[in-house]
């Protein structure tokens, strides 16, 4: 079962990809990437300029021994991190 | 080094409302990106293939052609319950399952095959697939793993059955339906792809586990849609308006912007990302889909057939051995046309066989003759067009009536050894009938041997804007007015537009906040809507056909290759263009009403008879018939073919024709590059005596003399090269060809020099040569042309001058022209024919003659008799007036506003009819026509009905009375059920019983009272000729203009018959109705508007020059009945325009002078304007100096709609009916 969460987070990236993020004052690992994917947004509801797109990722991560997942979202046009998502 | 990534599975521009790239695009990209191989899978067919090859040949490239086809949705178990909804059609992404087809190197016959089956199964413009249909055009199998190499290879994406059974998790269905396409389909291939979407990556990675599983190769492809990510905005509108909703997360395809032309690099990303960063699963995957682009790689020379050498020729089927047919046709010929012992015909011949024989093209020329025969044979009237009238050999098979050799005509324009290229042969038929042709042709040889051409509809502004505003949601009566506040200009122009031109800034559309909508309409530009029939290309072939080319259904259910005329000749299709005419179509009409009113046959074909005609009235048409030239000389040429347009009409009055040699100059000069590169003022003062005719060299002289040394032709061209190079007329007409461009200009001058002066010409002979070249070598006219359309327009000439009731008749039931019925109907008048009102016992279904009087004989003066007068005074004596006396026009039943063609064919079956009711019982028209009848008059005859002149008239029947009394009649016959038809109890023979076979029926009692007459007013002439406007759209009892009469007088408005009296320079007034608007491309660069108006004296000729049209122009386009000041410009003896300085809506001055009286009118009109804003935008310049507005004419105009009161061209804006 996953909760809906929404919160900003501070991501570090390699390769394009998350490898750690800190939610809630706790510094989380990425094992693994479980599944990415994008959703363009819907550009002829916003005003001026590009857009852009959301990046979503659904990723397996651990504060420190208990593992779980958690799915992060990344946003072009505000450059801001999410944190959607989580289950236990 | 890794090979480069090829894409298998890419969308084009050519999948209509899908996908947003050109070929040449997408080649281009490829190109950067390093890749050798491309594939162009549009959807649905094969309308990019050509273009794909073409550009793939040119960028050293490899093509791969496939195409994406739908799956037919198996039948359904679902009835529908009475009371129960059905079920919402699917939008996309949830829409029908696709599969992607691609051809092995040499299977481009198979995929043709197919694609052809697909539209042949299902509902036309639906093509559709079943596993089965695919495994019949498959081709064998192949232990290499993708079938035989001329055969089809299958990929099943994400989209297809197999692919949405893994995605909905229905794997053992998956496994199945697998299984199943292996075992109908030998070449069958998972095809991977991730955009990144939602749940693109879960589905990929199953598919290749399903692949992995079933042994079963997997490839990657991207399903290319666009060029660059940004697009995916076009494409999601178009995604909206493909589907009609608006846009919504919901009807779009994707949700992502991914489906562009990756490269390598990033294509190397989505594998890893499918095999989780499994090395060796990606090296597989890669290696795999690389194998299969280099097993479906194609050679384009395969479907380039043109390219090829020898051309790859796809020759039509003509029951035997085409050159010995060929060489007794043209013997025969020869004998026929009375040419057996000339010399020079024999020479020419022989050169024309000569070359259609090496080209291997007699099969051609035998089968284009055989169909015009058929067309004669149908009582068609056919007539050849274009370069084909320079071909004796046409002229001898029959295929063209003029003699190339009477004019000089060279058949190096048509036909020659430098041409690449095919000939094209063009003929004309009567508009009404060119379907008869088709099926004709259809019928004769076959739907697996012929077939249509097609054509694609692209977007223009009016439809961009109309899409994307649809899609963005806005109300649809406030995208109509958004759009048709545009000229039909591209749709790239939009914003442009509305900065340039004073009516759109007028408007204010620039600040409504529609930029965004504006913005993408323009990104729309130029890409394909809609495929449609081409009007009148026709492919003759044999049985192999289709294996060339795929072909689908078109509207009217004849087959159509899915190639456009282009595509059509780089495959190597022989072609014929069957143009439907409408001015063949009205002649033929007026020679079979000139027979039916005076028992007269026109054989308008032949200037003359041998005597042996045994009919007692015959009449032929020589071509010097000089009352005919009278009447053009006068410019009353309004309802003639190619020369009713005011500039015309200023161009015959000045240049005087009086021979059809005249008329080929004439129609060659009228274009904008001769109009503006100056060439018709030299031209009409030599051909005047008032300056001599420069020749740059004496032996040039031949070439020259007949257009008194300018030059006009491009057979002139061809022959000025000829002789000062000294080379044949082949090697002349490519240099010709290379005069267009400034670079070809210079390539041209540095071949043609060093020639001409080892041809023995001095070096300053040489450069006067030159000169003429350059100036004018681009401008020229194909004399074939010209002289192909003379004859035609010399045609419609003299039937107006000889049979004017007759000729009005055939121009107005088939509108051949650019001028509304009511221009023809005022020129009509001012003819001398009377225009009768609408007769419910005279009328016909169409426009008819009827005579006045005893028949006035001796119509036609032959030429031979009596010396001939000056012929400037002949003209000056010309009286227009006279030519229709004697003759009436009749308005008929189709002209009603709103009725139907069964309800005509019983009005006219019915006649005569004895009062309204018997009308009402026999005919049965609708109400709404009955009480439309009444109103314009039809039934006055009968009941001796005379409005106009007083209102009020105790005691006698008036319209309003039988409009009213139209109600009573419909209220009678709606009560009661009948099975038969109506009987009225008051009016009608009074029947023993009911009729026999109707059902007994009770009549309900005491219903229709009878209206006393006199009781409702009668109608006055402003209301008869406002409703004659409303429901015929003309103004047959008294011309409009006539209304404001006293108001012209008060200001002292010019009349156009008084016009030619003015002095030139002399600012007057003028007024009329308008008839026309035409913004064509003129010499400065600047947008001009021609107005012409009517005043019911004659037409009164206008022009806005940019500086007035900041004040002027909305007014001009929007207005229908003007007032306008302006300056008087004499152009000629007889030629006078107008300089327009201001203008009015007639209208809105009566109105002032209701209210305000005439003096305000008076201040009104004497104001001095201030100076507004002029119009905008670039001009397109060309090298020779000739700068061309971008706002004037361009292009093909969307069709108009019916019940217009004025012409309006292309440039024009605002709405098209008053």
């Amino acid at each position: 079962m996953s909760r809906l969460y929404g919160d900003p987070i501070e991501v570090w990236t390699r390769d394009g990809e998350p490898a750690q993020f800190v939610w809630r004052d706790r510094l989380y690992l990425v094992r693994r990437v479980l599944d990415s994917w994008v959703v363009a947004r819907e550009w002829w509801k916003t005003g001026e300029g590009d857009p852009g797109e959301r990046r979503f990722w659904r990723v397996e991560a651990s504060p420190g021994r208990e593992v779980g997942s958690y799915e992060l979202r990344y946003d072009t046009a505000g450059n801001g991190w999410l944190l959607m998502r989580a289950w236990d | 080094m890794a090979a480069p990534f090829p894409h298998l599975h890419v969308s084009s521009a050519y999948s209509m409302r899908y996908g947003t790239a050109f070929p040449e695009a997408l080649v281009g990209r490829a190109l950067e990106h390093g890749m050798d191989i491309l594939a162009l899978t549009d959807r649905d067919g094969l309308y990019g293939a050509v273009k794909h090859a073409h550009a793939c040949a040119e960028a050293g490239i490899a093509p791969v052609l496939g195409v994406d086809l739908a799956l037919a949705v198996p039948a359904s178990a679902f009835t529908p319950v009475p009371g129960m909804r059905p079920p919402r059609p699917r939008t996309a992404p949830k829409q029908e399952d696709r599969v992607t087809v691609l051809a092995r190197g040499r299977g481009w016959s198979r995929l043709a095959r197919l694609v052809t089956a697909a539209h042949h199964a299902g509902e036309r413009g639906a093509p559709q697939v079943t596993r089965e249909l695919v495994g019949e055009w498959a081709g064998a199998a192949d232990p290499r793993g993708f079938g035989a190499d001329d055969g089809l290879v299958v990929l099943l994406g994400p989209r297809s059955d197999v692919g949405r059974a893994v995605a909905e998790r229905r794997d053992e269905h998956a496994r199945t339906l697998l299984g199943l396409w292996r075992a109908a389909v030998p070449g069958v291939v998972v095809e991977l792809v991730d955009q990144y979407g939602f749940r693109d990556a879960t589905t990929a990675v199953r598919m290749l586990g399903l692949a992995e599983s079933m042994g079963v190769p997997a490839v990657l492809t991207n399903a290319v849609r666009y060029l660059d990510p940004a697009d995916h905005q076009v494409g999601d509108v178009l995604d909206a308006a493909r589907q009609l909703v608006p846009l919504h997360p919901r009807h779009l395809d994707r949700t992502t912007s991914h489906a562009y032309l990756k490269g390598g690099k990033e294509m190397a990303q989505v594998a890893a990302k499918v095999c989780a960063g499994d090395g060796e699963r990606v090296a597989r995957l890669l290696a795999t889909t690389r194998r299969l682009a280099e097993a479906c790689a194609m050679n384009p020379l395969d479907l380039l057939a043109l390219r090829n050498s020898p051309p790859a020729l796809h020759l039509p089927e003509v029951g035997g051995d085409p050159v010995p047919m060929l060489r007794g046709r043209v013997e025969d010929g020869l004998a026929r046309r009375g040419l057996g012992r000339s010399a020079e015909a024999r020479r020419r011949l022989a050169d024309e066989m000569a070359i259609i024989e090496r080209k291997r093209l007699s099969g051609y020329f035998i089968a284009v003759a055989g169909i015009t025969d058929m067309i004669r044979g149908m009582g068609i009237r056919c007539a050849v067009r274009g370069s084909g009238a320079g071909s004796l050999v046409n002229y001898l098979i029959g295929i063209g009536e003029v003699n190339p050799l009477d004019h000089g005509l060279l058949m190096e324009r048509f036909l020659s050894e430098g041409r690449v290229g095919l000939p094209d042969i063009d003929v004309d038929v009567e508009s009404a009938r060119r379907l008869d042709c088709y099926r004709a042709i259809f019928d004769r040889y076959g739907e697996s041997q012929v077939a249509c051409v097609s054509m694609m509809e692209t977007y223009r502004a009016r439809s961009a804007i109309r899409d994307v505003a649809g899609a963005m949601g806005l109300p649809p009566h406030e995208i109509d007015a958004i759009a048709k506040a545009f000229p039909h200009i591209r749709a790239r122009q939009i914003t442009a537009s509305l900065h340039d031109l004073p009516e759109l800034r007028e408007s204010r559309l620039g600040e409504a906040g529609l930029d965004r909508v504006f913005r993408l309409a323009e990104r729309l530009d130029g890409l394909p809507r809609h495929i449609a029939l081409h009007p009148c290309g026709v492919l003759v072939g044999n049985a192999g056909l289709r294996d060339r080319t795929p072909v689908e259904r078109s509207l009217l259910e004849f087959p159509m290759s899915q190639f456009d005329k282009d595509d059509v000749e780089e495959a190597g299709l022989l072609k014929l263009d069957v143009l439907g005419v409408r001015m063949q179509s009205a002649m033929a009409y007026a020679l079979s009403e000139i027979e039916r009113v005076d028992g007269v046959v026109v054989e308008l074909d032949r200037q003359s008879g041998d005597g042996s005609d045994a009919r007692p009235e015959v009449q032929y048409v020589p071509h010097d018939d000089q009352d005919t030239y009278d009447m053009i000389c006068a410019s009353r040429t309004l309802g003639c073919f190619q020369i009713e347009s005011p500039g015309q009409r200023e161009l015959v009055a000045k240049l005087e024709p009086r021979k059809i040699h005249d008329l080929i100059v004439d129609i060659s000069l009228f274009r904008p590059g001769p109009v503006n590169s100056d060439m018709v003022t030299p031209y009409l003062e030599a051909r005047h005596g008032w300056r001599k005719p420069y020749y740059p060299h004496e032996r040039l002289r031949e070439a020259l003399k007949e257009t008194h040394g300018v030059v006009v032709f491009h057979e002139q061209v061809l022959k000025i090269i000829s002789v000062m190079t000294g080379r044949d007329l082949s090697f002349a007409e490519k240099l010709r060809r290379t005069l267009d461009t400034p670079e070809g200009r210079d390539r041209v001058r540095r071949t043609f020099v060093p020639l001409a002066r080892a041809n023995g010409f001095d070096d300053a002979a040489v450069e006067r040569a030159w000169k003429v070249l350059d100036a004018f070598g681009a401008f020229g006219f194909c004399k074939a042309h010209a002289a192909a359309f003379a004859l035609p327009t010399y045609q419609s000439a003299w039937l107006k001058r000889h049979h004017a009731a007759a000729f009005f008749a055939g121009v107005l039931t088939h509108e051949p022209g650019m001028y509304p019925p009511r221009v023809i109907i005022d020129e009509a008048r001012q003819c001398g024919v009377k225009i009768l009102p609408l007769d419910i016992n005279k009328s016909g279904r169409h426009w008819q003659v009827e005579r006045l009087g005893p028949r006035v004989r001796v119509r036609v003066r032959p030429s031979e008799l009596g010396p001939a007068a000056d012929p400037r005074r002949r003209a000056d004596d010309f009286r227009i007036s006279e030519i229709g006396k004697g003759y009436a026009l009749r308005v008929p039943f189709s002209a009603i506003k709103g009725v139907s063609e069964a309800e005509v064919d019983r009005m006219v079956a019915g006649q005569p009819y004895t009062s309204m009711a018997d009308f009402w019982d026999r005919a049965r028209p609708s109400r709404p026509t009955l009480e439309r009848i009444v109103q314009v008059g039809g039934l006055d005859a009968l009941h001796d009905l005379h409005p106009g002149g007083p209102r009020w008239r105790p005691g006698e029947l008036t319209r309003r009375d039988l409009v009213a009394r139209v109600g009573e009649l419909d209220r009678a016959s709606a009560a009661g059920v009948r099975t038969g038809p109506r009987r009225s109890r008051h009016h009608g023979p009074r029947a023993a019983g009911p009729p026999p076979g109707t059902a007994a029926v009770q009549l309900p009692l005491g219903f229709s009272e009878h209206l006393p007459p006199g009781e409702l007013p009668e109608m006055t002439e402003t209301e008869m000729v406002e409703a004659e406007l409303e429901i015929l759209g003309i103004d047959v009892s008294r011309h409009v203009i006539s209304f404001y009469d006293e108001l012209l007088d008060e200001l002292g408005v010019v009349r156009s018959k008084d016009l030619l009296r003015r002095r030139n320079g002399q600012e007057i007034l003028v007024a009329g109705v308008k008839v026309a608007t035409q913004t064509p491309a003129v010499r400065s660069g600047q947008r001009v508007i021609f107005t012409t108006l009517d005043d019911s004296t004659g037409p009164i000729d206008l022009t806005f020059f940019e500086s007035v049209q900041g004040r002027c122009a909305s007014t001009v386009f929007g207005s229908w009945l003007l007032l306008a000041k302006g300056v008087v410009r004499r152009t000629g003896t007889r030629a006078v325009s107008l300089r327009a300085v201001d203008c009015w809506n007639l209208a809105d001055l009566a109105a002032l002078r209701r209210s305000r009286g005439i003096e305000e009118v008076r201040a009104l009109v004497a104001r001095t304007p201030e100076e507004s804003e002029a119009v905008g935008g670039r001009a397109i310049e060309y090298a020779n100096g000739f700068r061309l507005s971008p706002y004037a004419d361009l292009g093909p105009a969307v069709t108009t709609p019916p019940g217009r009161l004025w012409h309006a061209s292309p440039g024009s804006s605002g709405p098209t009916a008053a």
